[in-house]
């Protein structure tokens, strides 16, 4: 009940917010989409929290279209899961807009902006309740359109309209890939509804399956991110607005995991080992690829957009495990691997938002995104830097904030292959394994630099040296943000059994026993925990807390058999605790010990320098090169300049250097095809020379052609 | 590498045994001038031989101000030469005494390079090497002056190190000591004052401890440091007597 | 090697005078050029004659600025002489007489107000750092020169024009007015993206001499590496000037301690040469020896640097203690560890007891095999030589180009030694070898260093195997007016002191060529194109030393 009334509340703010967009003046548009947009996103998350905490099915029958069938919406747990993401990442980038859109004022129309976004909006919880084929792709199809015109919003600079036709064009060949799939299904049932493709499964035989399962990942790979469909994303993210980058990145590719679920996991569960080893590669190799070329990017909004590909390739060798898992039989590790994926995908969704709002509010401020630009901010904006802290620390998963438990929890599924029988998919396993370890380290380097290059150290030029601190209007989400980061990684038992339920309607999992053990008697399985297992942890201190806090417990802790009782085990609560006590003690003692010590502030060294300049101090470029120099036979960036002016032979006067760098995707797929696709256009370009004769010629045979064969086909 | 270890074992150990002994060795040390007592009219011209006014008549004997003698050896060379003393014990307080016990056993010390014709930077290099083994004393040099409880300066004090300088002082937290090691450092050697160059460090920064020498043999580097700690005793310059009698009575 | 007859002859013109002076110093001839034809003048002596480009001392008579640039005859010089039995024919005036000379003085003079001169340093790059000095220590504008002003005289610390190598400005306090340059900024050539310049000192390292790096890089090349020096600059120069030759003397050994014996040589031997005063037998044997001893413990002292800054620590240790051993060795054998106050105009100002001496050199000899076998495990140890090999390489082209003297020159194929090419105190007695290999890079440098310790112990045993007993200084002669050169190879290189005294003692002009100087100047050539970290191996490989530099 209350969902229907949210989601229909939500389609009337949205289409009253288009059209009160085209009627409210100019100036005023960014305050009405930032209210009407608050409000729309309200109404969308608590219906999805109640569709998601309460496991009420919503369907609702539309219209029936001849030839195609019956269209139908419905929200279920995870379309919820997914609404309430895009609802809080939307209603975070609405309240930012309100001071953000100001910078566009008088140069391009803002009233056109706020109605596409409402549309956008729209369309994004359309493909999230649609219920059948046409309806999804049509509300996938406006997300498209909605979503390109959005990325080319600034359309005067050419290079972004370039790369919005480049997502656009991508976009669509994805979507065909999805259309096929998706007909491929409705075929085999004659069905276009989702609840009638499940039966599908009966039908099909593997051929087919494969075939749904490549067209789709390879469809829905493409609005995620996935290499080798990637090459649009990092230049897409970079040039849109900044809010829109947010929603790109948080909502948008997510759209992508939701098809690969969607089709994957609910209507046409795998049995096949080879889709979870295609999966559990092509996450592993777009993370490893994401996060070089984040380390090695110093555009800010360019780092984060590979940084999603990175992240993306993570939930999706997620989802790899859980499809191998749930191919070996094995449908708790199933349930945890889909689990661990899930809990990324919302993790990355929200730091994700946070980072690119904050890379908004610095080029707000400074003018630039360049970090070989930036510096010294934490002194004139110290609010957006601890926002920009605390997303940085989440993505480089480190503990307790939200990233660390969700990169954790998908490493110890990986390491679970060990259950496996099989030693080919193990060793598949491993690889995986090691390639998510090695972009975990690059992915600290790279935030590293980016925090540091941005916020610490001397401003290298006047903008960063004259910026000040962003309006109320802008900090205020990156603030809410930020806490929802230290939330969801101090509260994994609450997101765990959420996430674990949304899985059980679909897959028969039962990951929820299996990684939070309920060890606080309020839990309604308390009793079924063996009672020496119970005292054991009860004296590590696993009952801390179970008086006053409402839930299962604290601890995240995935049991095994009798050999090895604890797998493994951790608990951000607990230790984020730990943290908050240590460090007020250790503050205190501090304080306590140089209570009548006088500290005196003295400039810094710098080897006795008469004057430190900021050009002496590291670069991002200089930082990042290392990674640079180590991993040069995969960069192998073009070198462009490398030359040397001197006079009189020995007096040199510069020295020109600069190299650039070539996308590997690019140079080893993108590039071939279009070389390739250009060939074959050329070649079929010879037909047409503008004869008369051979184009008559050209429609006889084609009509004799077609002769023949219905003589022959009868 | 085993033949690395093994040389070095073969080596073994050469140390000295000073402060626990004096060092007797012939070679440690140029030793300075001291004077002794002189029949009336004879000291004057050793005392105008000096070139940069280390010695003056006292009384009758001849006085040497070894902040200023730069090893010439023309008063030696003279007729009426003065008496050469050996010893390495020549290190005097001029400013704050030393550092609190919780230094007594090891500081960490910054050398700065104010314009030191390499001599004295040498000899500061060789209290580190396997005969002197400033280790084994607790001293140690750091690259940071954060970290340093100690600023040894070698050095007149040249105008464009100026700076350098005040900015190493200025960067060393308390409590910190200043020890101005050579002639130059003292009182410009033959180099100060000009307009290049200072008469001394202490015009730059306040010096604590004074090593006259030129250079003062590691010896008396080693002397200063535990001077600053709190193990030695100053020498005593020009005392009635013996002037060099500091290192004699112990 | 070329042959001196087919020599061609040069233009009348293109010289005002030209005369050749023959003294116990040996042949020189000085040619004052015309203004105009200076340039072809000097490219002709260093390109055609192939005389190397040691030089530029500039003098303020009263009325004329008087710059005199030195080139002295190279290897290739020597064995030509050599060929005609060592006995140049003694012609006043010819080319053949000019190519015969040991050294070739250019004279360039101009009046007073006149300060604008030709710049060499387009065709003979030595000049470069001489001209830079010039124009800050004297105010002279060398055109075509395209770099010059903060050079000695920072600009971030004294305004420009100040001039103070100029008579009229007084040296003995600082200018009433000081207005640096609130501007400044380093110069940076480097245009590449996220380039920045990594600062290194003046204070930095644990005790490492004052001097400044920028390492322009992109994080872990250094593209571009400059040091800024003469943040020791004691004007020793100017503080000379007035004072008494035995006290300029105190000066020319206190500049550079590590090197003190073989720069107060240098001196006295210019003060010797103007007075034509002749020194006994005794003293220039025992000379000889003083020095090569100096030679030996410094190299020592070079090669601890080396190992210590490839962290090989027992190797260092070792090194350190041989240096130790020689310190107390000089300490005992002459009374000063680095033998100060043992010159004197006319031979030594002390005489040493030969027992003192025999045990010396035994124990020498003893030290010198101790290092051998140093270095016999260290070209055995490959993680040592992989830090040296084929790092910080000068090539024998920027050699010739830069002026490069001493054992760095001798590591790049360029065989100059001022004691075999220019011989000076009995040198020309002792028959010795002069160590050349051709890499030019840290390795080279390092077995030059080894090869030069061992010849510098030959020659101690043939000096003192042939110490002649007698006096060790001659009688007191009176000092006359003049100008002399005065050249020692020290442990680093040639060092020339160039010595101009008036009719009552008193220094009118002393100016320092120190081999750091050239040797310096090549450096950067070095250091770029690698790692970060192999930029302390490289300057530890190259031994040079600040204060010699700075003066």
């Amino acid at each position: 009940m209350i969902e229907s009334l949210g989601v229909q509340a939500f389609f009337i703010l949205c289409g009253a917010g288009m059209l009160l967009a085209l009627l409210v003046p100019e100036r005023r548009n960014p305050a009405l989409l930032a209210t009407v947009g608050a409000a729309a996103a309200v109404a969308i998350c608590v219906s999805a929290a109640t569709a998601l905490l309460t496991g009420e099915s919503l369907g609702v029958s539309l219209w029936s279209v001849p030839a195609f069938g019956q269209l139908s919406v419905g929200v279920d747990r995870l379309s919820g899961l997914f609404i309430l993401v895009a609802g809080i990442i939307y209603l975070a980038a609405s309240i930012f807009s309100c001071g953000y859109l100001q910078r566009f004022l008088g140069h391009y129309s803002l009233r056109a902006f706020s109605v596409l976004y409402f549309a956008l909006f729209a369309s994004i919880v359309a493909v999230l309740i649609a219920r059948d084929v046409v309806s999804f792709l049509l509300a996938w199809e406006l997300m498209s359109i909605a979503s390109f015109l959005l990325v080319v919003y600034e359309y005067e600079r050419e290079e972004n309209v370039r790369a919005g036709y480049l997502m656009l064009a991508m976009g669509e060949a994805g979507t065909l890939a999805v259309l096929v799939a998706l007909l491929l299904l409705a075929g085999a049932v004659g069905s276009i509804e989702f609840h009638g493709m499940r039966l599908a499964a009966s039908v099909l035989g593997p051929g087919t399956r494969w075939a749904v399962f490549l067209l789709s990942f390879m469809g829905f790979g493409v609005k995620a991110g996935l290499v080798p469909f990637n090459s649009w994303l990092p230049r897409a993210h970079p040039v849109a607005p900044a809010n829109v980058s947010a929603l790109l990145s948080g909502v948008i590719l997510n759209l992508g995991i939701y098809g690969i679920v969607r089709v994957n996991v609910d209507i046409l569960p795998t049995s096949l080992i080879g889709v979870g080893v295609v999966a559990l590669i092509a996450g592993a190799v777009s993370a490893f690829v994401g996060i070089l070329y984040a380390t090695t990017e110093n555009d800010a909004k360019g780092m984060l957009a590979h940084s999603s590909i990175e992240n993306m390739g993570i939930i999706v060798a997620g989802l790899g495990a859980g499809f191998a898992f749930t191919a070996a039989g094995r449908p708790v590790l199933a349930g945890m691997a889909f689990v661990a994926a899930l809990y990324h995908l919302v993790n990355h969704s929200v730091y994700k938002a946070l980072l690119f709002l904050g890379a908004g509010t610095v080029d707000f401020r400074t003018g630039t995104r360049d970090l070989d630009r930036l510096g010294g901010l934490i002194r004139t904006m110290p609010w957006t830097a601890l926002c920009f802290l605390v997303g940085s620390l989440s993505i480089a998963a480190m503990y307790p904030f939200s990233g660390f438990a969700s990169e954790w929890l998908t490493l110890q599924v990986l390491l679970r292959s060990a259950e496996l029988g099989s030693p080919a998919l193990k060793l598949v396993f491993a690889f995986v394994g090691v390639a998510l370890a090695l972009t975990a380290a690059l992915a600290v380097t790279c935030f590293v630099k980016a925090f540091a290059m941005a916020f610490l150290g001397m401003a290298r030029s006047r903008s960063a040296e004259q910026s000040a601190e962003a309006p109320a209007s802008m900090l205020a989400p990156m603030g809410a943000l930020a806490v929802l980061c230290i939330v969801l990684g101090v509260t994994p038992t609450f997101v765990i059994p959420t996430l674990s339920d949304t899985l059980e309607s679909l897959a028969d999992g039962r990951a929820t026993q299996a990684l939070v053990p309920p060890f606080f008697p309020a839990a309604p399985d308390h009793a079924s925990l063996p009672a020496a297992f119970l005292s054991e942890f009860h004296d590590l201190g696993a009952q801390v807390g179970s008086s006053v806090v409402p839930g299962r417990g604290l601890v995240v802790l995935h049991r095994g058999g009798t050999n090895n009782p604890v797998v493994f085990a951790m608990s951000t609560s607990y230790g984020a605790l730990v943290l908050v006590i240590l460090l007020a003690v250790v503050a205190g003692i501090v304080r306590w010990a140089t209570r009548r010590r006088r500290v005196t502030r003295e400039v810094r060294w710098d080897g006795g320098l008469r004057q430190l300049f900021p050009e002496m101090t590291y670069t991002a470029t200089g930082f990042s090169n290392p990674v640079r120099v180590v991993f040069d036979a995969i960069l192998r960036p073009r070198t462009v300049e490398d030359t040397e002016e001197t006079v009189a032979q020995h007096f040199r006067v510069a020295i020109r250097r600069s190299q650039e760098p070539v996308h590997l995707v690019d140079r080893l797929f993108l590039n071939v095809l279009t070389t390739q696709i250009g060939r074959g256009a050329r070649l079929l370009a010879r037909m047409h020379h503008g004869r008369v004769n051979a184009y008559v010629a050209y429609v006889l045979g084609t009509l004799l052609v077609f002769l023949i064969l219905s003589v022959a086909l009868g | 590498m085993s033949r690395w270890v093994l040389s070095g074992l073969r080596a073994g150990i050469r140390s000295t045994r000073y402060p626990a002994q004096p060092d007797e060795a012939p070679g440690v040390s140029a030793g300075f001038p001291s004077g002794r007592g002189l029949a009336q009219g004879d000291s004057g011209e050793v005392v105008q031989r000096c070139p940069t006014g280390a010695l003056h008549r006292d009384g009758g004997r001849i006085a040497v101000d070894p902040r200023r003698c730069i090893h010439c050896f023309r008063c030696a060379r003279a007729r009426d030469a003065v008496a050469w003393e050996s010893g390495y014990e020549w290190a005097t307080f001029s400013g704050g005494g030393p550092l609190t016990n919780a230094f007594r056993r090891s500081v960490h010390v910054r050398v700065v390079d104010a314009g030191d014709c390499g001599a004295c930077l040498h000899e500061v290099k060789q209290i580190a090497n396997p005969y002197y083994n400033a280790h084994r004393l607790g001293f140690f040099f750091t690259p940071t002056p954060r970290q340093a409880d100690v600023l040894l300066v070698v050095g007149a004090g040249t105008d464009q190190m100026r700076t350098a300088l005040e900015k190493a002082y200025a960067a060393m937290p308390t409590p910190r000591r200043v020890i101005a090691v050579g002639a130059c450092a003292l009182s410009g050697g033959i180099f100060g004052p000009s307009f290049a160059c200072s008469d001394g460090v202490g015009s730059i920064v306040p010096v604590d401890i004074e090593v006259p020498g030129h250079p003062p043999p590691p010896l008396a580097i080693l002397h200063a440091l535990l001077l600053v700690t709190g193990r030695a005793s100053p020498a005593e310059w020009n005392a009635s007597g013996d002037e060099l009698g500091a290192e004699r009575g112990r | 090697m070329r042959a001196a007859a087919i020599v061609p002859p040069m233009p009348d013109d293109w010289c005002i005078r030209r005369s050749v002076h023959r003294d116990f110093q040996g042949l020189r001839c000085e040619m004052e050029a015309r203004p105009e034809a200076f340039k072809a003048l000097c490219r002709w002596t260093a390109e055609t004659l192939g005389y190397a480009f040691a030089g530029l001392v500039v003098e303020q008579h009263r009325e004329e600025w008087l710059l005199r640039y030195l080139f002295h005859a190279t290897a290739a010089r020597a064995l030509a002489l050599e060929a005609r039995g060592s006995r140049p024919s003694a012609t006043e005036d010819g080319a053949n007489g000019a190519s015969a000379c040991g050294w070739i003085h250019v004279l360039l003079r101009q009046p007073l107000a006149q300060v604008n001169f030709p710049s060499l340093s387009d065709s003979i790059h030595a000049a470069d750092w001489h001209e830079r000095e010039a124009e800050d220590l004297f105010g002279l504008i060398f055109e075509g020169h395209p770099s010059l002003g903060d050079f000695v005289l920072h600009d971030d610390a004294w305004q420009e024009g100040l001039a103070p190598m100029r008579k009229e400005f007084d040296g003995r306090k600082p200018p009433a007015l000081r207005s640096p340059n609130p501007d400044w900024r380093p110069e940076r050539i480097v245009h590449a993206p996220g380039v920045f310049a990594m600062p290194i000192g003046p204070i930095y390292s644990g005790t490492a001499e004052s001097v400044h790096f920028m390492l322009e890089t992109v994080g872990e090349d250094v593209i571009r590496a400059v040091p800024r020096l003469f943040y020791k600059y004691r004007a020793v120069e100017k503080i000379a000037e007035g004072r008494r030759a035995e006290d300029v003397l105190l000066l020319a050994e206190r500049f550079n301690g590590i090197a003190a014996f073989a720069h107060g040589l240098a001196f006295v031997q210019a003060l010797e040469a103007i007075s034509a005063m002749e020194v006994p037998a005794r003293a220039l044997a025992l000379r000889v020896l003083l020095a090569e001893l100096e030679r030996l413990r410094h190299h020592t002292g070079a090669i601890q640097e080396i190992c210590e800054s490839t962290a090989l620590v027992v190797a260092a240790s070792q090194a350190a203690m041989l240096e130790e051993e020689l310190l107390r060795l000089s300490c005992e054998l002459t009374g000063h560890r680095y033998l100060y106050g043992l010159l004197a105009c006319g031979g030594l100002s002390r005489d040493l007891q030969d027992a003192a001496i025999r045990s010396a050199v035994v124990r020498a000899r003893g030290i010198l095999e101790r290092l051998e076998s140093l270095e016999e495990k260290l070209v055995r140890t490959s993680s040592f030589l992989d830090r040296l090999e084929e790092v910080g390489i000068v090539t024998e082209a920027e050699a010739l180009a830069f002026g490069v003297v001493g054992p760095i020159a001798r590591a790049c194929g360029v065989a100059r030694d001022l004691r075999i090419v220019q011989p000076y105190c009995s040198y020309a007695d002792y028959p010795f070898e002069v160590p050349l290999e051709i890499e030019g890079d840290g390795y080279a440098r390092l077995r030059v260093l080894f090869a030069e310790a061992r010849q510098s112990m030959a020659l101690i045993e043939q000096a003192f195997a042939r110490l002649a007993q007698g006096p060790v200084r001659a009688a007191h002669v009176n000092v006359a007016a003049g100008a002399a050169l005065g050249w020692t190879e020290a442990p680093l290189g040639a060092a020339l002191h160039w010595l101009r005294i008036d009719a009552r003692g008193a220094v009118v002009r002393y100016r320092v060529i120190p081999p750091s100087f050239a040797n310096w100047h090549v450096f950067h050539r070095a250091a770029e194109a690698f790692a970060f970290q192999d930029f302390p191996i490289i300057l530890a490989s190259f031994g040079l030393s600040v204060a010699e530099n700075d003066r």
